[in-house]
């Protein structure tokens, strides 16, 4: 038996080791190439040789590409994603928890569905959403009839418009529609026990107090680990920003680097150029996950010990 | 210490007139109730599991809104009034200590919601760290507390306030027989000592007993009876509470009287009597005498012999009949046992199982 165990675990290790040369031998080439200068990489193609350049890379990447603008919208974009998510899914946890409210179950549900309807599914009628936010509002008119009342005294229907598409605050909302924040509290609400609210109110302390001062420091680790969480999906969003930002300016990072690839002209892409943005953008969550692994791992086994 | 005195003060009595509880429109939890506790009083309530005690706290403190009527404390209506404006205090069942602050913060934190200097916060929840004996776990986090230090920091967070009514709900069923007999104790002492109006909620009898001034039994929402434990004990308002308070329970013996004679279920005569109709009979297990010449025959089935006294069950006309015997009383040695059931002690009830308070007339043939 235990030389069996033996052969398991060298094999465990053999496929481990395979694993890792696959996961790392990408970003090692990546890091090779991005060290290389074009001219190289033209006559040698890619080299698994660090080479000297990956400072004038990452200088070019800097003046002559958008990536830094684009970085700082990504910045903008993974922050705001996660500090909004934090904010609602806490609130709406702590309503669906702690209150007694007519068809929580039904209302929890719904949320959950949003689990198994990622954006990426509904990209098409988000991008139509986000193109005028006043539209279901125009819908609600037609629908109810109000429209042709409104019509015939004034002439002409209400049609309100107003766009989100190509700003900050569009590419952020519809990421923030999600329901795993919601979720996450939910279940690490309701490990907590249940007077604790009732013994709060005895204290004196209303509902706001008792999120502040007992509710919060509580869920610290909780909120830590969603924030990196949304952050890093929202850093790494790919399909919703393509859609919703349509200038250079506004764009992600992420969409920027798949940008550097040039449009079918015949010519060989700048790989180097390309391996250097990706090195840069991904240093930003490789930081977060490092500052913040450990509230990672307890955040997510959802007991505070 | 003078940091508690003043409570007996302001002791407050507490009045229900009508009070109505239901959770939704289907069942009602507590039908109209009205009672009175005087100021200082220690009540008890007691009831089987699920019979509305804690409802009925969570009303008195504000935590459940009444459907109907009113609750005056010290002689104000209260019933829509937030909890703090009541003036009371809470220990819960599972203490609901906040996990991520120290005992000291724990037993201060009323009083830094309503806003009370530090100094002044630091001096009184040292005095009451220290009357409960927690002085020096002050620091400590309630993780790193033992069960019973857990339920003292609950109790110190209730009275630093000083309130003039202090609710307990089943505030010592998490801890061992030990501790829970040891707080039994430091409770009473403590109410001795503060005078609050106190309710606790309890489906222990023995801690009813031992703690209450009265004990209001609860039966599906409905008072039962609302006395002081002795007659409680001696003059059980219904079957419910006679078979609630007591261990072993009462025995209850169907018997009807033809207005002559109350004759047991197998036609034996019991007693003479006037009384016509079908009743029941109680009687405690510790009310029944062996007697060589009692008149009542039984077969013992089984004994149990518990130290302190001695259960004997022995059948009696379809029933089992429980008899208990005190420490170093005399062993019956065959298993046809002859008993006595002493006047005084037996109880008679309707058939609805309400109390025959007339003194019911019975004689005993010789
Ligand atoms: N929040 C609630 N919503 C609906 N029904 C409830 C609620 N709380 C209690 N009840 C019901 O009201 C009745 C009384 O409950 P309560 O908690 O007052 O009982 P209890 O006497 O305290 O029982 P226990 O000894 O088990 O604590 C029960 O039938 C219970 O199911
Ligand atoms: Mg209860």
């Amino acid at each position: 038996m235990i030389e069996n165990a033996r052969s398991i675990n060298i094999a465990a290790s053999v496929i481990l080791a395979i694993g890792i040369v696959y996961i790392l031998g990408p970003l090692y080439l990546a890091l090779t190439t991005a060290s290389h200068s074009y001219q190289e990489t033209l006559q040698n193609g890619l080299t698994w040789l660090p080479g000297d350049d990956l400072a004038d890379n990452i200088r070019r990447l800097w003046v002559e590409t958008r990536i830094p603008q684009q970085m700082a919208n990504s910045l903008i974009v993974a922050l705001g994603n996660a500090a909004l998510t934090c904010v609602l899914s806490f609130l709406t946890a702590y309503a669906l928890v702690w209150f007694r409210i007519r068809w929580a179950s039904v209302v929890f549900a719904l949320i959950l569905a949003t689990i198994m309807l990622p954006l990426d599914i509904r990209v098409i009628t988000t991008y139509q959403v986000a193109a005028n936010i006043l539209s279901p509002v125009n819908a609600l008119l037609d629908l109810t009839g109000l429209n042709s009342l409104i019509s015939r005294f004034f002439g002409a229907p209400v049609q309100l418009e107003l766009s989100i598409l190509d700003t900050h605050i569009g590419l952020i909302v519809p990421l923030v529609a999600h329901g795993t924040g919601t979720f996450l509290f939910r279940q690490f609400f309701l490990t907590l026990p249940r007077d604790l609210f009732k013994a709060a109110r005895m204290d004196g302390a209303g509902p706001l107090r008792f999120i502040w001062d007992i509710l919060l420091p509580l869920s610290r680790t909780s909120v830590a680990a969603l924030f990196v969480l949304t952050f890093l999906s929202g850093w790494t969003q790919y399909l919703w920003p393509l859609v919703g930002a349509s200038t250079p300016e506004m764009q992600t990072a992420v969409v920027g680097l798949a940008r550097l690839m040039p449009d079918n002209d015949g010519r060989m892409p700048d790989f180097p150029l390309m391996m250097a943005g990706a090195v840069i953008v991904s240093l930003i969550p490789l930081l977060m996950i490092a500052l913040l692994q450990r509230f990672l791992v307890r955040g997510l086994v959802l007991t505070e010990k | 210490m003078n940091a508690i005195d003043p409570i007996h003060a302001e002791a407050q009595g507490i009045r229900l007139s009508g009070v109505t509880k239901s959770y939704d429109a289907k069942a009602v939890t507590i039908p109209p109730m009205d009672i009175e506790m005087r100021a200082g009083e220690f009540t008890v309530i007691l009831g089987p599991s699920g019979c509305g005690k804690s409802t009925l706290l969570q009303m008195i403190a504000g935590l459940e809104r009444v459907t109907g009527g009113t609750i005056s404390i010290g002689g104000r209506e209260v019933q829509d009034l937030e909890p703090k404006e009541r003036g009371l205090a809470m220990v819960f069942q599972n203490y609901a200590l906040y996990p991520h602050m120290t005992v000291a913060q724990n037993i201060g934190y009323s009083l830094r919601v309503a806003g009370i200097q530090r100094a002044e916060r630091d001096a009184r929840v040292k005095a009451v760290a220290r009357m409960l004996g927690l002085a020096d776990f002050l620091h400590r986090k309630p993780g790193q507390l033992s069960g019973g230090q857990r339920q003292r920091v609950a109790i110190g967070r209730a009275i630093i306030r000083e309130p003039g009514v202090l609710l307990f709900d089943e505030p010592l069923s998490n801890l061992d027989a030990q501790l829970r007999q040891d707080m039994r104790l430091e409770l009473a002492e403590l109410h001795h000592r503060i005078g609050a109006t106190s309710i606790f909620v309890t489906h222990d009898q023995v801690e009813a007993m031992t703690l209450a001034d009265r004990i209001l039994i609860l039966n599906k929402g409905r008072v039962e009876q609302f006395d002081t434990p002795k007659t409680i004990y001696s003059r059980p308002a219904s079957i419910f509470v006679a078979k609630f308070i007591g261990a072993p329970p009462m025995n209850i013996l169907p018997v009807s009287g033809d207005g002559r004679a109350l004759r047991f279920g197998n036609g034996k005569v019991f007693a003479a009597s006037p009384l016509k109709g079908e009743f029941l009979l109680g009687i405690r297990p510790e009310s029944i005498v062996l007697d060589r010449h009692g008149p009542i025959r039984a077969q013992l089935r089984h004994r149990e012999d518990l130290g302190s006294h001695m259960i004997l069950t022995a059948a009696f006309d379809l029933v089992d009949l429980r008899i208990a015997l005190p420490f170093g009383s005399a062993e019956p040695q065959q298993s046809d046992l002859h008993l006595h059931f002493p006047r005084e002690c037996l109880h008679l009830f309707d058939v609805e199982g309400r109390r025959i308070e007339a003194d019911f007339h019975l004689e005993y043939a010789n």
